[in-house]
């Protein structure tokens, strides 16, 4: 099973045999993975595969729904996220972007600097609040989003088409200077235009950040993304290079599913 | 699923025309070396005329095949089918202007007395009509074994091309006067050699088709 990415350097996420449970039913089963740094994994399966469930577990997203239980191993950086973690600070350093863009009810700048404020950013002096204004617009810029939103800084985000939307929410991910992004069908409510810009960004984002994306826009993983995992009922059937996986899969059954022969 | 049969109708139609397109490569073979073996110039003239449906099939072929791509998106076996119908598409071409070569050395050979050695070109192009269809029903059941036994037959073809070039060499210099016809003859070996690697091409595109890994089967 080839692997693009940097395989010498010690993978980002290193997911051992994971079983995941809703109560009775099992999300996810014996679920191995490792994910290299700096590169950006896709995750393909129909409705249902335990793809995204998978990647909540990566930030523990699960945590929040009753009656999960997880076994298995998940390393962030060589370190058991489900052990002596502080949730709140793995989850600044892995964001998560939803397949709606979810801006708040505030101006533009309000919700990109949401987010260091939570995490105790203070805007007091006038030094503090250059260092914030900094930070927005970086954020923005990293976004693709602020040559297009510089003049309405501090007008409503609710204003704002729904690709600007979504790439706020990127910005809003990444004003807490993340290290992991995930992604849950990102564009999956976007124009061909803004999922575009969005696919060109996550190239631009790769060299620092660690990208995993859920998709059903099967061309948008062979686009996209260096490395694909292919979920069905809960089990990773096949994980290899984008390239292995969209031009020659060894497994039938993904074979069968990005083909379209399933249904 | 609706999507999937519309492409299944398509690539069968676009097999279609592969195989139409096989068998008039064929038939321009098997004519172009009956005028060189009977001097018949009517024939050859026919070949000449008969390669514009083979050139005009390709060209539909691969604007069907691209239009697939295009609308269809395929991936993986699929996406293998239609690169490989491309090849496929391109070596038969290739093949069909060989025999038009052919059929022009048998109008420049015609009117005298022919060479001995035009009973191996005819045993090389027996061998390579078998080897055209067996390429194109290896590619349309996408038989990868049968792909190899079909481009082992360009062995056969190889070594009858060297005897020629041999026995031609040997004829110049005992009739330098011959020269010119019979480096014509050196040539129509020459295309005959040439469009078993075409068929091999094939071949070689079919077990890429059915194995997804890039083979030589021409040493």
């Amino acid at each position: 099973m080839a692997l693009n990415g940097n395989s010498s350097a010690p993978p980002k996420f290193d997911v051992d045999g994971l079983d995941l449970y809703y109560g009775q039913t099992q999300a996810l089963k014996k679920v191995t993975m490792k994910v290299a740094p700096n590169s950006i994994t896709a995750l393909i399966g129909p409705s249902g595969c335990g793809k995204s469930t998978f990647l909540r577990v990566l930030d523990r997203m699960n945590d929040l729904i009753d009656n999960v239980r997880i076994e298995g191993k998940v390393l962030y950086e060589g370190t058991d996220i489900f052990g002596e973690v502080d949730v709140i600070d793995l989850r600044k350093k892995i964001g998560m972007v939803f397949q709606k863009p979810n801006p708040f009810p505030m101006s533009v700048f309000d919700n990109v600097a949401y987010g260091p404020r939570v995490h105790g950013m203070r805007a007091r002096s006038a030094a503090e609040r250059r260092a914030l204004a900094e930070l927005v617009d970086r954020s923005l810029v990293n976004a693709a989003l602020f040559e297009e939103v510089k003049d309405r800084l501090h007008k409503s985000a609710l204003g704002l088409s729904g690709g600007q939307q979504q790439r706020l929410c990127i910005a809003r991910v990444l004003a807490v200077e993340p290290d992991v992004l995930l992604m849950d069908e990102p564009t999956s409510a976007l124009d061909p235009i803004s999922t575009s810009k969005i696919e060109t960004l996550l190239d631009e984002l790769k060299s620092r950040y660690t990208i995993v994306i859920v998709t059903h826009n099967m061309q948008q993983a062979g686009r996209v993304s260096d490395n694909t995992g292919f979920f069905l009922h809960g089990e990773l059937v096949e994980y290899a290079s984008t390239k292995e996986i969209f031009f020659n899969p060894k497994d039938e059954r993904t074979e069968n599913y990005i083909s379209g022969r399933f249904g | 699923m609706q999507t999937r049969i519309h492409f299944i109708e398509e690539l069968s139609r676009l097999n279609h025309d592969i195989l139409a397109m096989g068998t008039r490569v064929e038939e321009a073979l098997r004519r172009a070396v009956e005028a060189l073996k009977t001097q018949n110039v009517e024939l050859a003239k026919e070949v000449k005329a008969s390669d514009e449906v083979i050139n005009a099939l390709q060209l539909k072929i691969e604007d069907q095949a691209a239009v697939l791509i295009a609308t269809q998106q395929p991936v993986a076996r699929d996406l293998r089918e239609l690169v490989t119908v491309f090849k496929v598409a391109d070596n038969l071409e290739r093949a069909g202007d060989h025999a038009v070569h052919l059929a022009k050395a048998a109008i420049k050979l015609s009117g005298e007395p022919p060479f001995r050695q035009i009973d191996r070109l005819a045993r090389m192009a027996e061998l390579e009509c078998g080897m055209v269809r067996g390429a194109v029903e290896a590619y349309l059941n996408q038989d990868a074994q049968a792909a190899r036994r079909v481009a082992a037959v360009d062995d056969e073809v190889d070594a009858e091309h060297k005897q020629v070039v041999r026995e031609v060499l040997e004829l110049m210099k005992e009739r330098p006067e011959q020269v010119e016809r019979a480096s014509r003859l050196l040539n129509s070996s020459g295309y005959l050699e040439r469009l078993g690697d075409h068929m091999t091409n094939i071949c070689e595109a079919v077990v890429f088709l059915v194995e997804g890994s890039h083979v030589e089967l021409n040493e």
